[in-house]
């Protein structure tokens, strides 16, 4: 495979013809020689669903980087930005998978079994330390209540609670996955300075579910 | 359980107001401490998290030369996902100088 520069690359790009064909072979390659690397928290190439979402992956990623090369800045090594853009659609797919996986066996496994046992219920904390819990926890939840709006809540309902990946959470919520962040920022931006107010700590609070 | 039960659980489970578990609110109070008024958003972490896995690979201190996406990634679990498998990516390859 030659080695190209970042001005080669977008040269060779640029036009159909035999040049972008051979191009879009050698970044087929070397997408494919990233990609176990990049799923490797999550799944081995033994593992049955591999090859077709190498494969799956590396046509959107092509099909995205021909999409995109307009926007290439050149503040990475031009194969560095095409490893970005294949983790994130590698990821997205991942993590949507595993959502829908894990809801569905919510759904079907979980229906008569009873919820865990929750924080408070802790066997070895103090009677004290119990009663201290319960006071802080319906303070801060109180206080949640009144500073969050009611699009703040229900994205923190959906990542926090129902552990929904955030492109899918921004889809729900007709957003995306920028202005999700910044609606969750917004939220612990006015969390945090009306905990301030009230003198309380968040660290304070962790420490008391710490301690027993 | 059948198809019809599972979309009634589904559409039960939107249509109430749901209370936030004790977990939610201290995962929520857990990243608290972090958070400052000035921040990137996903899509400024997205643009430059090429450059700056680079500047990490190759030894540079990336996060005091950009002290704003180290905060990004400490906040957002899914751009530092991102960010460490790319890391990964870039440790493997170079080896091989693609």
């Amino acid at each position: 495979m030659p080695t190209r520069t970042n001005e080669a690359w977008l040269s060779d790009l640029a036009t159909p013809g035999p040049a972008r064909e051979a191009a879009l072979e050698d970044l087929r390659v070397i997408i494919q020689k990233g990609l176990p690397y990049a799923l490797s928290r999550w799944l081995s190439p033994d593992q049955p669903q591999f090859n077709s979402l190498v494969e799956e992956v590396t046509q959107e990623t092509l099909l995205r980087v021909l999409d995109q090369l307009s926007t290439f800045e050149g503040r990475s090594q031009f194969t560095t930005w095409v490893h970005k853009i294949a983790v994130r659609i590698a990821l997205t797919e991942l993590r949507r998978k595993r959502w829908r996986d894990s809801s569905l066996d919510e759904l079907t496994e979980n229906e008569d079994v009873p919820p865990p046992p929750g924080l408070l219920a802790d066997p070895q904390a103090s009677p004290e330390t119990s009663a201290e819990r319960v006071d802080m926890l319906q303070r801060v939840s109180r206080i949640i209540e009144e500073e969050l709006t009611d699009r703040q809540r229900q994205a923190l309902i959906l990542l926090g609670v129902q552990d929904m990946p955030m492109e899918d959470a921004a889809r729900k919520l007709k957003t995306n996955r920028n202005a999700l962040y910044k609606l969750l920022h917004d939220a612990r931006l006015r969390l945090k300075r009306r905990l301030s107010m009230e003198d309380i700590s968040p660290n304070e609070v962790l420490t008391l579910f710490e301690h027993k | 359980m059948n198809i019809r039960a599972i979309i009634q659980k589904i559409r039960s489970s939107f249509n109430h107001r749901e209370e936030l578990p004790n977990k939610a609110v201290l995962g929520f109070l857990r990243v608290l401490e972090s958070v400052r008024e000035e921040e990137c958003s996903c899509d400024e972490i997205y643009t430059k998290i090429d450059e700056y896995v680079e500047r990490e690979v190759d030894k540079k201190d990336a996060a005091q030369l950009m002290p704003l996406i180290r905060e990004h990634l400490d906040l957002c679990p899914e751009c530092c996902e991102e960010y460490e498998a790319l890391m990964h990516v870039l440790e493997k390859t170079s080896k091989d100088q693609v």
